[in-house]
């Protein structure tokens, strides 16, 4: 099989590719779901180390992560809903209230 | 090369490549069916990397609800006036020097110390009869879940509840109009 440096590698271009993907969408939902791209880079290499050392430590992690993803996605969405109430439409580039 | 080390490479790469589809569509829908083949490419690689529990987990509940959940949320939007807006900030060359800069840490990766012997264990070089489940059953998993990660276990169950209870409280229509 491959050596870890390779699962933790392409763990690390999946999180960059997320965090791109998070600064520079301007729709709050691709905003959120490049946040789970992110959140499934850091779980690939949760289960890469578990893999490597032998240890199930690393799939709990795993699975608290998956845990917290499902409570960030009930609540971001939550707030999408309640800002499309306000003002229509899932851009961020007219959010601008808080601007001083 | 084996068949299980082309494989993984295989997963790899198609990780990659439909992330990057996923953030850089035009159309937000296109973009969640990009973001599914992502999370079925990553459950594969868990199996390769004997998480099978894992695996079934993330089809389940990131697949099957999480997913699902946002493409419910993104139909409530316009989608065509989501097609017509422009994608990218216009600081969207920042955010791709962001993303090069995690990327080094893939390369960072490569570094030789992760492959140190002694510390490796060959997963398919463990005897069979060793004392314990085999590494990854869900045995293991939940003797760990519910011995020595109980507390942070139950810290999780609270956390899904305020998540329950917020999301409810944040979507809910206010009565006085407020």
């Amino acid at each position: 099989m491959v050596p870890v440096s390779a699962v933790v590698g392409s763990s690390a271009v999946l999180f960059a590719i997320g965090a791109f993907g998070f600064l520079a969408r301007r729709n709050i939902i691709l905003m959120l779901i490049s946040a789970e791209v992110m959140l499934n880079a850091v779980n690939l290499s949760l289960v890469g180390f578990s893999w490597h050392l032998g240890d199930p430590r690393g799939q709990v992690l795993a699975l608290f992560v998956i845990a917290v993803a499902a409570a960030e996605a009930a609540i971001g969405l939550g707030l999408v809903i309640a800002m499309n109430r306000n003002r229509p439409g899932a851009g961020v580039g007219d959010l601008t209230s808080l601007k001083w | 090369m084996s068949l299980l080390t082309a494989i993984f490479y295989y997963m790899a790469f198609a990780c990659v490549a439909s992330a990057l589809l996923a953030v850089t569509r035009k159309n937000p829908v296109h973009s969640m069916l990009w973001v599914l083949a992502l999370f079925l490419h990553v459950a594969g690689i868990f199996l390769l990397l004997n998480a099978e529990f894992l695996a079934a987990v993330q089809i389940i509940v990131y697949a099957g609800a999480i997913l699902i959940f946002y493409l419910f949320v993104l139909i409530l939007l316009d989608v065509p006036e989501e097609v017509a807006r422009p994608r990218f900030g216009r600081h969207w060359l920042f955010a791709v020097a962001i993303g090069l800069s995690f990327a080094a840490l893939a390369a960072l990766a490569r570094v030789e110390t992760l492959d140190p012997e002694g510390v490796r264990v060959a997963p398919t070089a463990r005897p069979v009869a060793a004392v314990g489940p085999p590494q990854g059953s869900l045995e293991e998993i939940g003797m760990a879940l519910f011995g020595p990660f109980a507390l942070p276990f139950e810290i999780a169950s609270l956390l899904l509840l305020a998540a329950i209870v917020g999301a409810i409280v944040l979507a809910k229509r206010k009565a006085g109009g407020a």
